[in-house]
């Protein structure tokens, strides 16, 4: 088995090739569900900066193959000239730093974890996450909870919503008595929606094709819903739109916004788009006093508070370095014993400290050593016949073609811990 | 007095560095000591225009003199303005131009012209004062309308450089934009009536269509024209930062003609 990623960032590929990729959750379900046809695991993980596949494949090869063809099929030839590729160790370092917000527009933005924590609930529940890709999460889960609550990475983060204030700030200089005109109701439009009341903007207005999420917003940042039909005419009294919906494509064009730029006294218009795929056409922006805005304009805007975490950022990459090392070492032992050895191992040692346990009941000096060895043969007995279907299963698939098996027995048995624990050893044990 | 003109020309040269030095470098001293030596450059020019033009009876002769009275009031504006809003950013725009326009007129000086006869009147120092200042305020507009266009580029464009990081917000500079020439407007209003006045009172003739009248005249319907569109049509931004950049330099055109037009001096 061998870990491969293949997958573009904002790092490699710019917003246009990434918002094709950006695929709704029915669509990620479909995808994973032919890749893991093809393949033993596989995990989609889909922000709006990035899209990567993680796979666990016992031919890394083969498993490069089905993804770029899947790439290529959803976004596109020129989608391949933006991927990346990481194999085994390297794979894991890059999801260790991903799940810790290392690799983010915005270092340190606390989305990403969760992100890739639903990403592989949702691989989990398509099946297609459970050996190697599975233990290879959890460990990176461990290590970015770590990064979080030991480092100042995470503290105060400068979230995409303030850089899109400040970024107005250009334009307006205060913000003091402006209109907001809210576009979707979803976590990152509430979180836009407060930075922008807190800066001083009075008049906030939702519009949402959910009226009563609108509404819900609304009454949360002390704002105006208003019906989403209304949308256009709400351009005008507005001086900054933020956006922020799931529609998959745009919802301001060049052509609807001009047509509100008369009516607006051609006062300038401030539109920020915190979508993926874009709900402003890029071509917004051309238009005489319109300043439109997308995710990757802002990252170039936050570029300088990157850097100003650059200190906390490296004692960051240092945990991540030690969990990953701490989980390579674990899954040397674990590898070095295959699961058939461990599973009698466990069954044996389980058998004879019964055994000892029963001797020790049992009045022992009336026993002579012939009946001693005969309970002993019993109880490995019990194990062997127990365990002679699994073992012979287990040998039948062999441990190169598919983990999955060994990976149950393991998950089944509990066989994980005990590597867990001798991984340890030695260094006292692990919180 | 030359020698108090040339201390201050230095004194405003060693201003200029550090407000360019500002753009690159952001520390408050750099503006704080700009500040105080624009401060005392202006007290040491003023204090020898103010001597000249007191000898000669309160009006700028020559073309040297108008030139050094332009950045004087230019300079002056500046000042005003940096020290009631903060803006030190526009010094590394405007005071390389008030040099440019003060430097040749350092140079230039000397040529001993005189006023005509007949020129004199309570109303010529007024007529000329004002006129100088409509030009100023307009001399300002088009330094912030150059930032604000430099900025619109930034924003358009998309590059967040120093520049960007700099210059004060867009809005901010359409609106000193709009109020610098609405008192540039008022001033220039102000000289065509007083110019009006003067020219019949001297010359019994109210319009002659020299190259300075029709300047002035071409730059106050278009200015007028500009504030009418602001006010009345929501124009705004660059379409206006461009012209009020070409408003100032038809006033230019004006102001250069008008000194040696017909060897009078005369400024309409």
């Amino acid at each position: 088995m061998e870990l491969l990623l293949v997958g573009l960032s904002h790092k490699s590929a710019p917003l246009a090739v990434r918002e094709r990729l950006a695929l709704s959750e029915p669509r990620q379900e479909e995808l994973l569900k032919q890749l893991t046809a093809l393949l033993p695991e596989a995990m989609l993980l889909s922000t709006c900066n990035r899209v990567e596949l993680y796979f666990a494949a016992p031919s890394a090869e083969q498993a490069r193959e089905v993804a770029m063809g899947k790439i290529a099929e959803v976004g596109g030839p020129e989608a391949l000239e933006h991927l990346y590729e990481r194999r085994g160790d390297d794979a894991l370092l890059h999801l260790f730093r991903v799940s810790a917000s290392l690799d983010s527009m915005v270092i340190g933005e606390p989305q990403i974890l969760g992100q890739v924590k639903d990403a592989f609930e949702l691989a989990r529940k398509a099946g297609c996450a459970h050996g190697a890709l599975a233990r290879a999460c959890g460990a990176a889960f461990v290590s970015a909870k770590r990064v979080r609550s030991e480092t100042g990475v995470g503290r105060a983060p400068v979230s995409m919503a303030s850089a899109a204030v400040e970024l107005a700030k250009k334009l307006f200089g205060g913000l003091e008595g402006r209109s907001v005109l809210v576009v979707g109701a979803g976590e990152m439009a509430e979180l836009a929606a407060r930075h922008l009341s807190a800066s001083g903007a009075t008049d906030l207005v939702v519009a949402n094709r959910t009226y009563s999420r609108a509404e819900e917003l609304a009454a949360a940042v002390g704002g105006k819903a208003r019906p989403f039909e209304e949308l256009f005419s709400l351009l005008v009294p507005a001086d900054v739109v933020i956006c922020s919906t799931a529609s998959p494509t745009p919802i301001f064009t060049k052509q609807n916004v001009a047509a509100q730029l008369k009516p607006r006294r051609f006062r300038p218009l401030f539109m920020v788009d915190l979508a993926v795929p874009r709900d402003i056409a890029p071509d917004v922006h051309d238009l005489d006093g319109v300043y439109a805005y997308d995710v990757d304009d802002i990252q170039q805007n936050v570029a300088e508070n990157a850097a100003a975490r650059a200190a906390e950022a490296a004692r960051a990459e240092a945990i991540v370095a030690e969990e990953l090392s701490r989980f390579v070492r674990a899954r040397a032992i674990r590898d070095g014993v295959p699961v058939i050895g461990k599973l009698r191992a466990r069954a044996r040692q389980i058998a004879l400290s019964e055994v000892e346990r029963t001797l020790s009941i049992l009045a022992v000096e009336n026993l002579s050593e012939r009946s001693k060895k005969s309970l002993e043969a019993m109880a490995i007995a019990i194990i062997n016949k127990l365990l002679h279907q699994p073992t012979a299963k287990l040998r039948e698939v062999g441990p190169e073609d598919d983990d999955r098996l060994a990976d149950a027995t393991a998950e089944l048995f509990g066989l994980d811990e005990a590597a867990d624990s001798l991984a340890a050893g030695g260094k006292g044990g692990r919180s | 007095m030359r020698s108090l003109l040339s201390i201050s020309v230095h004194v405003y040269g060693a201003a200029a560095v550090l407000y360019l030095a500002y753009l690159i470098r952001q520390s408050k001293l750099l503006p704080a000591v700009g500040r105080v030596l624009v401060g005392s450059g202006l007290v040491l020019h003023g204090a020898s225009l103010g001597a000249s033009l007191f000898a000669q009876g309160g009006v700028p002769v020559g073309i040297a003199q108008g030139f050094s009275t332009v950045a004087l009031l230019l300079l002056g504006i500046f000042f005003f303005l940096d020290v009631r809003y903060r803006v030190p950013v526009i010094g590394a725009f405007l005071m390389p131009i008030a040099l440019a326009v003060l430097v040749p007129g350092l140079i230039m000086t000397g040529t001993g012209e005189v006023l005509p006869p007949g020129m004199k009147g309570p109303l010529l120092p007024l007529h000329i004062t004002i006129a100088l200042l409509g030009i100023a305020a307009f001399g300002v507009a088009s330094g912030v309308a150059v930032m604000y266009l430099l900025m619109e580029r930034q924003m358009k464009g998309k590059k967040f450089g120093v520049l960007f990081a700099r210059l004060p917000p867009l809005q901010f500079l359409d609106e000193l934009n709009r109020r610098l020439v609405v008192w540039g407007f008022i001033a220039l209003s102000v000289t065509l009536v007083t110019g009006a006045f003067f020219v019949s009172d001297a010359a019994a003739f109210v319009w002659r269509w020299r190259p300075t009248e029709v300047a002035t005249l071409v730059a106050w319907l278009g200015f007028g024209a500009l504030l009418h569109a602001r006010f009345f049509a929501g124009w705004q931004g660059k379409r206006v930062a461009l012209l009020t950049m070409a408003g100032f330099f038809v006033l230019l055109v004006s102001l250069v003609t008008a000194f040696p037009a017909a060897g009078l001096g005369g400024v309409q």
